[in-house]
């Protein structure tokens, strides 16, 4: 096992660790904005997906797993590595200015980082850890979003995840050392495209749902 | 065309590593665009010295770009705005006249300052020790056209091997991280068959020394590439992540 | 006395091999109880100290940069020679070596001429199995190109950046061995003496120019690499740090400084634009390959390049050097531009620069095949002058660039001091009064990688082992000569800066040591030098303390063995009543204007000993035997 700690706890297995777990949250934003969009196709449609993916049972369950052991990764590794960072600069520049290497994305990944995390505790408690007893998960969430509260930390959330994943996107390949001149401003701009779906894609949902209550 | 111009100049002065440092201002008077920012930096220094106060120490030897030695932060960039420009071949015609310049030393906790501007980069030595050569003895070689490189990987080897250890992209690092440095090392040496055999082991190594010297983690800002006095290229460290992750996990 | 340069018998060509079977060895498992001190990191220390470490010596490496991979040999931008005869167009280690001594206008030592030649390709071969990336042609082949005046294709490079790649080979080498724990490494140190115990090189004294601590380091060798003296005229392509220092403490211990008028001028360099400017740079001459020179026909015409129609332009290298043209060694191209500048044809806001055309080769070959050759020339030349050449002819005008003088050393590289030897542009002996292009680099390496390490290894085994430590009351006497100095420095608390000093110094030596002498010039300025001298130790302000990281007390310690070292070079001057290569006596030229050499008088090295501060230096002679080259007047028509 030695090996493997050596090479993950390396500075570049750390980034290894960050970009495979960010790639995956990634997937995982895809499949989720894809079950959210039957939305549109109503109160049935939408309900239905649900029950659908709580059928899956088990199998669900380890997906759930595997995506919190991702999560903690991710966040425990990210925690490590900005501190780490910090720590690299002891005495800071009195004048800071960009060569234009950084953008706006990569330049506030930790903080986009802890948004997104207070975010998604903030979001379980909301949808996922709730009594559904008695009523659907169409319910909560039009009467969540009937409050135009919910629907502006929503949309503010996905805007922050939008730049996160702006910035993840593209690093992923680089990090894995998938980096072509070739091939390389396809993927960053295909990493800007999926930022601004992802951020379009869930953040027109709110507005959508406050409508129509 | 040669015209002359007057600057402030706030510089950081300190004394000594253990020293706390703080920012003292000049004026730079008449100054000659045609003059390098060293040269004004001479001025400067000479001015100074004749007012009986000590002049402001910065490293340099070269002063064509090359050898590596020079560099601070002007205006929060290493080695001034210019692209692909070293702070000796930085010329003042980039400056306007009453424009306010803030010097400071590249930063790093790896990176100690020894007096105002000259810094301690001997940590960019460790890591070269660390495996960034091919381990042949003096003698004994083959004969040179023995070895076929084409011209591309050639050419991409050359890329990398242009580094001159200046320690700007570890400035320009919001993290500090030498990454750029390590990697134009290892690129060099993977691309090329002479590098191959110990291409591993130098990975590993000098990934690990890298890490140990307390430099930052790399978290793909592009900072350093941007800055690179000899604009090197990112695609190094995604070419050292490769021999990293081929080597910790397949060797 | 006659000087012994120890060269072995034999035809020239077995003299090498011969030696090397003569010379006794160091058993390997002893190699390991010697010590070597090498001051200098550039090609040649590099080289040396990487080789003695995996030899098994244990060495002790010293440089004044921050690290060793910063010695201005990575400034070296052309390339270097090989007799490697890969493009197949007559090369031979016999051609190189011919080319060589005829380049250096037959004022260099055969026998060390030809083995340079020997193990230039294995130099190449080295060099290659380190990783360098020299440039290679489509099949993955070694590219060669033809370079500063050789009629052959012998040249290998790397970009515009050759010396940066075998510096940093020679410094991966050297990293190996630090790594291996056989080198110990001290950057940041200048060394300020030479240790002799019974006559022998047994240690040197060093400043830490961290904390000002003045250090002692013992050893059974001292191997200096110190570099070349071109920064005694101030201005010149060298580094700001390159000093003489070392070398002139050497002298000044014993060791006998050879020929030290010959220093090389390099013709293209862009051109002195004001009295601030604190360094010349150098445009590599590979440049001379496609550009052409010229310069108005009529003087003072004060149009620009472009309004300056062919008629009115005069092409002098051309017209003048028909088969070599543009291509001319250094000298003949700097004092040619020189001539016509004399003659009020020179360009450009102060009148000394000529023009250098890449129209007709751009208009030939295209832009992009010259931006593929020389992009990175033309770039630099545009960040310093803020003129494109691809759109305007550039401006070039010569400059001090190398200096073939140094101290006198033998065969085995070893000077008249014992267990004092000096390597690469430090010592005198391969190119006699004028280098050629793409040998300095050869020449450092040659003397690191495969001369020094058989030959020391003969001094080690010849002389019987005296273990001496720093307690030794020689560093006792040197440490207090260097404190004294030190202090003396710090004390004088005058008027005038060190680099004002420096550049007094420097525009004497160009105006009558420079690229053109004579006997009246050279004697005015002697006494101009004494004058300036004896100012500098009364009205020299070095700030801050000793103690402490101080950059104007080393540039002190610096310019004050330049001003002695500048009159020394007057003094050689005055004694060659010729002129030959970079050495030109006004008194002394052909019809057509070249050098014309005295070999009745002056076919020897002349090697001076120091008699003490203030008296004459004494005169060694030591002839310069020619059995393989017949000695006649270069022509390059």
């Amino acid at each position: 096992m030695n090996w493997i700690t050596s090479t993950l706890g390396s500075s570049i297995g750390k980034k290894l660790l960050m970009a495979i777990t960010g790639f995956s949250f990634c997937g995982f934003l895809a499949a989720h904005l894809a079950g959210n969009l039957t939305i549109y196709g109503g109160k049935d449609a939408f309900n239905g997906y649900a029950e659908h993916l709580h059928a899956l049972g088990p199998l669900l369950t380890v997906a759930e797993l595997v995506l919190l052991s991702f999560f903690l990764v991710h966040v425990i590794t990210g925690l490590i590595l900005y501190l780490q960072n910090l720590k690299a600069r002891p005495v800071r520049y009195a004048v800071n200015k960009t060569a234009g290497g950084r953008t706006f994305g990569s330049a506030t990944m930790p903080y986009t980082g802890a948004l997104l995390l207070a975010f998604i505790v903030f979001h379980l408690l909301n949808f996922s850890f709730v009594d559904k007893t008695n009523t659907t998960i169409f319910n909560i969430v039009s009467s969540a979003f009937s409050s135009p509260v919910y629907v502006v930390i929503y949309i503010l959330a996905m805007v922050v995840a939008a730049v996160h994943v702006s910035h993840g996107f593209w690093s992923t390949f680089q990090t894995v050392g998938a980096n072509h001149p070739k091939y390389m401003p396809l993927i960053q701009t295909v990493g800007i495209a999926f930022a601004v779906v992802v951020g379009i894609g869930f953040g027109f949902l709110p507005i959508y749902i406050f409508l129509l209550a | 065309m040669t015209k002359t111009i007057n600057l402030t100049l706030k510089v950081w002065r300190q004394n000594g590593p253990k020293n706390k440092g703080r920012f003292d201002t000049y004026h730079a008077e008449n100054i000659s665009t045609d003059m390098s920012f060293l040269e004004m930096l001479d001025v400067v220094n000479d001015q100074l010295t004749i007012d009986g106060k000590e002049p402001i120490a910065f490293d340099h030897d070269c002063r064509e770009g090359i050898c590596g030695q020079c560099g601070c932060v002007v205006n929060g960039r290493p080695h001034g705005a210019e692209k692909g420009t070293t702070l000796c071949q930085l010329h003042m015609r980039h400056f306007d006249n009453g424009d306010t310049i803030a010097i400071e030393p590249f930063r790093a906790m790896a990176f100690n300052v020894i007096k105002d501007l000259a810094v301690d980069r001997s940590a960019l030595d460790k890591i070269i020790q660390a495996g960034g050569y091919v381990s042949v003895n003096t003698g004994g070689a083959q004969d040179a056209n023995a070895i076929l490189v084409p011209q591309e990987v050639a050419d991409l080897a050359m890329d990398a091997a242009q580094c001159i250890g200046c320690g700007a992209c570890v400035a320009s690092c919001p993290n500090a991280s030498a990454m750029l440095f390590t990697s134009a090392k290892v690129s060099q040496l993977a691309l090329l068959p002479q590098g191959k055999p110990e291409a591993a082991k130098r990975a590993i190594n000098m990934v690990r020394t890298m890490d140990e010297l307390g430099f930052g983690n790399c978290s793909n800002e592009r900072e350093c590439e941007a800055e690179c006095p000899k604009e090197i290229s990112i695609t190094n460290i995604a070419r050292l992540n490769r021999e990293y992750f081929k080597a910790g996990f397949f060797s | 006395m006659a000087l012994d340069a120890k060269i072995p018998g034999g035809p020239i060509a077995e003299k090498w091999d011969r030696h090397r079977f003569e010379l006794k060895l160091v058993n390997p498992a002893n190699k390991r109880k010697f010590n070597v001190i090498v001051v200098g990191t550039g090609l040649a220390g590099g080289s040396a100290s990487a080789t003695l470490a995996e030899l098994g010596y244990n060495v002790k490496t010293f440089c004044i940069q921050d690290s060793p991979r910063r010695a201005h040999s990575i400034a070296a931008q052309g390339g270097i020679n090989a007799a490697k005869n890969y493009p197949n167009d007559g090369d031979s280690i016999w051609r190189l070596f011919y080319d060589t001594v005829k380049g250096g206008d037959f004022r260099a030592r055969e026998a060390n001429v030809y083995r340079l030649a020997q193990v230039s390709n294995d130099i190449i071969d080295q060099c290659v199995a380190q990783g360098i990336p020299f440039a290679r042609d489509y099949g993955g082949l070694l590219d060669n190109r033809s370079f500063g005046g050789a009629q052959v294709s012998r040249t290998f490079y790397a970009r515009g950046q050759t010396g940066q790649q075998l510096l940093l080979g020679a410094y991966s080498a050297l990293m190996r061995q630090v790594a291996a724990g056989k080198v110990q490494m001290f950057p940041r140190r200048e060394m300020l003496d030479v240790v002799l115990v019974d006559g022998h090189a047994k240690g040197i004294v060093v400043r830490n120019m961290i904390n000002g601590a003045v250090e002692r380091h013992a050893a059974d060798a001292v191997v200096l690499c110190t570099g070349g003296y071109g920064n005694v005229f101030f201005l010149s392509t060298n580094a700001m740090a390159s000093n003489v220092t070392a070398a002139f403490r050497a002298y000044k211990k014993g060791a006998f400084f050879a020929n030290p008028c010959f220093t090389q001028i390099h013709p293209t360099c862009i051109p002195v634009h004001g009295t601030f400017q604190s360094k010349l740079t150098l445009m590599s001459e590979s440049l001379r390959n496609d550009g052409r020179v010229w310069v108005p026909k009529n003087p003072g015409d004060k149009r620009t390049p472009e309004q300056i129609p062919e008629a009115d332009r005069d092409y002098y290298l051309e017209n003048k050097y028909p088969s070599f043209g543009n291509l001319v060694p250094r000298d003949v191209a700097s004092r040619n531009a020189k001539e016509q500048c004399d003659m009020g044809k020179g360009v450009g806001e102060t009148g000394q620069a000529v023009y250098l055309d890449f129209a007709d080769a751009i208009h030939r070959d295209g832009r992009d095949v010259i931006a593929k050759k020389y992009g990175n020339l033309f770039q630099m030349y545009e960040k310093i002058t803020a003129d494109d050449p691809y759109q305007t002819p550039m401006m070039i005008y010569p400059a001090i660039h190398y200096t073939m003088g140094g101290l006198w050393v033998d065969y085995n590289l070893m000077s008249n001091v014992p267990g004092l030897f000096v390597l690469g542009e430090a010592n005198f002996s391969d190119h006699g009064a004028n280098r050629l292009g793409a040998s300095a680099l050869m020449q450092g390496l040659a003397d690191g990688y495969f001369v020094l390490p058989y030959t020391i290894g003969g001094y080690l085994a010849g002389t019987a082992k005296a273990d001496v430590t720093t307690g030794h009351k020689a560093f006792d006497e040197s440490e207090k000569q260097v404190t004294g100095r030190i202090d003396r420095l710090m004390s004088i608390d005058g008027k005038r800066t060190v680099d004002d000093f420096h550049k007094t110094l420097g525009r004497i030596m160009w105006e009558y040591c420079g690229m053109a002498r004579n006997n009246e010039g050279l004697g005015m300025a002697r006494g101009m030098i004494q004058e300036l001298r004896a100012e500098f130790w009364e009205n020299v302000r070095v700030p801050g303390n000793a103690a402490d990281f101080n950059q104007s007390l080393e540039r002190a310690g610096r310019v004050a063995d330049f001003l002695e070292f500048g009159e020394l070079m007057i003094v050689d001057a005055l004694a060659r009543q010729e002129s030959c290569g970079g050495h030109f006596n006004e008194r002394f030229e052909t019809e057509e204007h070249e050098a014309l050499r005295d070999d009745d008088n002056f076919c020897h090295a002349a090697a001076w000993e120091h008699s003490g501060d203030g008296r004459e230096p004494e005169f060694h002679k030591e002839p310069l035997v020619f059995e393989n080259v017949k000695l006649t007047q270069r022509s390059y028509k």
